[in-house]
């Protein structure tokens, strides 16, 4: 057993006085100094590529999407955030989609979808904010998620830097 | 127009602007509370209201005034609505004898003192109207039907009683030196050098007037009443939209009389130092600025220390600060009697 | 049959049939891409090889689908060599065929796909580019080839050559310029070309109406009946999103159809996405036809069904809807009839039989009498008051000049209520596709409905509102006879 004494207190201590004055020379120092606040909607968070944010579809620098519908994020989706109808394209890649919905309400920002897919179409991008006034709204189209694949090109490096470390060729891409 | 007339215009102008000026300073508190809790906690505090957040009590009060006003089911109705108004007004009409500056020549028939009225039991009456805030307090609590809010009540009113006690036997201290009731020859008593104010003469007093004037506004660090670990939030836990802002509001204007009062009894009131002819405005200023430090000093303790325990508080109040007092007392009542000068 | 052993276990196989067919009757999975049971085998893909053993001889690695069943025979399919042998065969078919899985329609249900991920050794060991094909020739109006993807299997030209019998494609071309066509490109005939795109193990040969529409993973598949003609061929009703009939498909079943079905019933499909629907009743009011619940139509329906009513059902009807609506005959005293309409003029000497009545045997069986529709309409218009129930009854009727008549009062159960004035009560029912049930075909073989999709809310099964409506009936005072 271990008996822990409390220390005893000197004269001055016990006064109270001295130790209050002490305490508000803390607190008075502590008024001129340096604000930490972020003043949030003026001044964002720093984001980087490793940020996971909302993901984004990538429009190729052809001005084509890259993504080919082939229901990967769907079906890779845990949250069924993602619904997506197919089409035919007259281009070489025949397939594109007619509808891509992600529901922002019901995703869950995994980055699954970014995993799942084998055409780089997918990925999360820095944009975190997410708010409307209507439920509807937020069931973000194809229009909406598209994104130039420059503005997302930091993460693209990111995830294929990530990936080499056990990728031995990419005879897929 | 007679010099009656004049006498009621000049007291009508005083009335309004010394009150205003009165909640105008509360709720400026309110702000400067949260200003410099942020500050002392590397924040920023309230800017999005106005310029660096000036308009923020505007707001509050635009707030305050449209939410709900709500009623719990077992409560005493009309004690429940009356408490919130007894416990604001009694802080408010105290400060109508505090002295806050000498005659302004230019007004025609004024009072020799900028105050609202001049009594010569001023002390007196400011100590009985102040002590009557207590009564809201206690029927807020109670007609709550809230067992928090009556724990808060209880707490409070015996808080009161405890440094009540201390508050005047330390005023005594200062009434013994000055040998009136009124705050004027307070004032008077301490014209000229700064070593005439009684913070010199009566340091003791001054502490313990101090110490006492935390406890009795409720504040920081003996805030028992709210102590919302303990308590929810105290006395007021039921009361919500502008009936909760009245208890505010008195708290706030309690803060500023105690102030006025530390002012007018150990600062020398609205003397100047070393300039015994300053002239009127300079006078107000200066009685504003040492009021502005003991209400700073309120904001700066309350962000500093933690909160008492209850039983160290009644400790303190009985078993150190009443003997100290009565102490002090009978020291300074033996020096007076004896013609010892103290100082 | 005959005595071999398979895996280590002997087993007794079909000596008619090839090694590969014994090799899956007992379990064992021996991939195959040429190989059809309905087709006869040619072994030209070779990705089925397996090891074996006669007599004393050394162990040999051969095709299983061009190999016969010999007495004895010791059958290895998981030895080392042939595996290697099958990977082998894989790479090579891996070769040309390109790596577009994401794109094509094929994926999720592929062979090469599957064991391609089983086996494959997941990157080429070539520099050379694949070879540059047409990607989308077109086959007439329902097949697409991709010139690309197609492994020369030839299944699609043993088709047209052994099941329909009407030789139309060809492998032309030499090496690695072989490609599927027809002759000068002419387009596909028949009323068989949807089975091309099911007999086809990659995705070379895809169907125009179903090509991107959905994948096929997120298909939800229930066993059903086809409806198009009496034979009722056993299908998969396949539904995307617990909303769209996507596909119907040819399901295995050797006592009708096989492997196959005709083209007529696979594009049936669409009939079930119709966006308009009677949900859940309607009756006359003062407003004309309003929307009501199945209660109320039905209540006002016994009010006037009593009496010579004219009773005619559906030849969609089930056996368990039919018995329903014959019980109901009986109690109003009229003899129970269907709607016969003329044969479509399909019949082909394969599955289809021209008779658009998928449950004729069931309900001739279960007394019913065959009416055409002008008889039908004629008994409606005599009567005083009528009862037509069950799927397309109103069409078949010739809904325009069933709506023309005047004088009796109608009560319908189908899908769609009846235009005009003719029609008091209208009462929803289930799609084919949205009910369980059985249906008899031609040769009285049963075939079976199950709910692949789940009725719009509020609409009631047939047999339920036939026998909520009988028990009114009762209740009101029609007695039953």
């Amino acid at each position: 057993m271990v008996i822990v004494r409390r220390k005893d207190l000197s004269l001055l201590e016990k006064l109270y006085l001295p130790e209050i004055a002490r305490g508000l020379s803390i607190t008075f120092r502590k008024l001129f100094e340096k604000k930490i606040t972020r003043q949030y909607p003026e001044e964002p968070l720093p984001t980087n590529e490793v940020t996971r944010g909302q993901p984004r579809l990538v429009v190729k620098d052809d001005g084509h999407i890259a993504c080919v519908s082939c229901g990967m994020c769907e079906i890779a989706c845990p949250a069924y955030a993602i619904t997506i109808d197919g089409g035919e394209t007259d281009r070489a890649i025949e397939r594109e989609p007619v509808r891509f919905d992600i529901d922002m309400l019901r995703c869950i920002l995994c980055g699954f979808c970014e995993e799942a897919c084998p055409k780089d179409a997918i990925y999360m991008s820095n944009e975190l904010e997410l708010a409307d006034y209507s439920r509807a709204a937020l069931v973000y189209d194809m229009e909406k998620l598209k994104r130039p694949k420059a503005a997302l090109q930091k993460r693209i490096d990111y995830v294929y830097r990530l990936n080499n470390r056990w990728r031995k060729s990419s005879s897929t891409r | 127009m007679s010099p009656m007339h004049w006498d009621w215009l000049v007291w009508f102008l005083k009335a309004n602007v010394i009150y205003g000026g009165l909640l105008g300073t509360a709720a400026g508190m309110t702000l400067a509370e949260r200003k410099v809790s942020a500050w002392m906690q590397y924040r920023h505090g309230p800017n999005r209201v106005g310029p660096w957040g000036l308009l923020q009590p505007i707001a509050d009060g635009v707030k305050f005034i449209f939410k709900e006003s709500l009623t719990p089911d077992g409560a005493n109705k009309w004690l429940f609505r009356c408490a919130p108004a007894l416990a604001a007004i009694p802080s408010m009409l105290t400060i109508a004898v505090i002295p806050m500056g000498p005659a302004i020549p230019f007004i025609p028939g004024d009072y020799k003192y900028f105050s609202i009225t001049d009594l010569d039991i001023g002390l007196m009456y400011l100590l009985s109207i102040g002590g009557l805030s207590i009564y809201g307090i206690i029927l807020g609590s109670w007609a709550s039907n809230s067992k928090f809010s009556l724990l808060g009540g209880l707490r409070a009113s015996a808080q009161m009683i405890s440094y009540e006690l201390t508050l005047i036997l330390s005023i005594l201290a200062v009434v013994t030196l000055t040998g009136s009731l009124d705050l004027r020859d307070a004032v008077a008593a301490q014209s000229g050098a700064i070593w005439e104010w009684h913070v010199f003469s009566q340091p003791l007093a001054f502490i313990l007037f101090s110490i006492a004037a935390f406890a009795e506004t409720n504040r920081h660090p003996f805030d028992f009443a709210e102590c919302e670990p303990e308590l929810v939030s105290g006395f007021h836990t039921e009361y919500s939209s502008m009936r909760f802002a009245m208890f505010a509001l008195g708290e706030y204007c309690a803060m500023v009389v105690i102030a006025s009062l530390w002012t007018t009894l150990f600062l020398g009131g609205y003397n100047v130092p070393f300039w015994e002819d300053a002239p009127w405005f300079l006078c107000i200023g200066a009685f504003l600025a040492k009021t502005s430090i003991f209400l700073f000093l309120f904001l700066w303790v309350r962000w500093t220390l933690p909160r008492f325990r209850f039983d160290q508080l009644m400790a303190l109040g009985w078993k150190v600060f009443l003997p100290l007092a009565l102490a002090n007392l009978f020291l300074t009542g033996a020096a007076v009697s004896y013609g010892v000068k103290l100082w | 049959m005959t005595k071999i052993i398979i895996n280590g276990r002997e087993v007794e196989a079909d000596p008619k049939e090839p090694l590969i067919h014994a090799c899956h009757q007992n379990g064992a999975n021996v991939p195959m891409y040429c190989y059809h049971p309905g087709l006869s085998p040619v072994g030209s893909c070779r990705i089925c090889q397996v090891e074996v053993k006669q007599g004393n001889g050394p162990a040999r690695v051969v095709v299983a689908c061009r190999t016969p069943v010999v007495e004895g025979m010791v059958v290895d399919t998981e030895a080392p060599k042939a595996h290697e042998t099958r990977r082998e065969c894989l790479e090579f078919l891996l070769k040309n065929h390109p790596l577009d899985c994401p794109i094509c329609d094929k994926a999720g249900e592929c062979d090469l796909q599957d064991y391609a991920f089983a086996e494959g050794q997941g990157e080429g060991r070539s520099n050379e580019p694949r070879r540059k094909l047409d990607k989308r020739k077109s086959l007439g109006d329902v097949i697409v080839l991709d010139e690309e993807r197609c492994i020369l299997c030839s299944r699609c030209v043993r088709f047209t050559e052994e099941i329909t019998k009407k030789p139309q494609l060809a492998v032309v071309d030499l090496g690695s310029r072989s490609t599927i066509s027809t002759f000068m490109d002419r387009p596909l005939q028949g009323n068989y070309q949807g089975n091309l795109a099911d007999v086809c193990p990659v995705g070379a040969l895809t169907l125009k109406a179903f090509r991107f529409q959905a994948r096929v993973w997120n298909l939800k598949k229930s066993l059903s009946t086809c409806g198009e003609c009496s034979r009722g061929c056993a299908i998969t009703v396949e539904v995307l999103r617990r909303k769209d009939v996507k596909r119907f498909r040819p399901r295995y079943e050797p006592k009708v159809n096989n492997w196959w079905m005709c083209d007529t019933g696979r594009f049936s499909s669409e009939r079930h996405n119709a966006t308009e629907r009677l949900v859940p009743a309607a009756r006359r009011g003062s407003q004309g036809l309003e929307i009501a619940s199945v209660e109320r139509a039905l209540k006002q329906a016994a009010e006037f069904l009593s009496g010579a009513v004219a009773c005619i059902g559906s030849p969609f009807m089930t056996i368990e809807e039919a018995q329903s609506f014959a019980k109901l005959c009986s109690q109003l005293g009229a003899k129970p009839a269907f709607v016969s309409p003329a044969p479509s003029g399909l019949k082909d000497d394969l599955l289809n039989t021209g008779d658009p009545c998928p449950n004729r045997r069931g309900l001739l069986e279960l007394g019913f009498e065959a009416l055409s529709p002008a008889a039908s309409r004629a008994r409606i218009a005599a009567a005083p008051a009528a009862l037509l129930a069950g799927e397309r009854v109103l069409e078949l009727c010739e809904r325009a000049q069933l709506a023309a008549i005047r004088g009796p009062r109608i009560a319908t159960f189908d899908t769609h209520a009846l235009e005009g004035d003719a029609c008091d009560v209208a009462v929803g029912i289930p799609e084919q596709v949205e009910k369980s049930g059985h249906w008899v075909n031609i040769d009285g073989h049963v075939g079976k409905l199950t709910v692949a999709r789940a009725a719009p809310a509020g609409v009631q099964a047939l047999t339920r509102s036939l026998d909520e409506l009988r028990a009114l009936l009762t209740s009101s005072g029609v007695a039953s006879r």
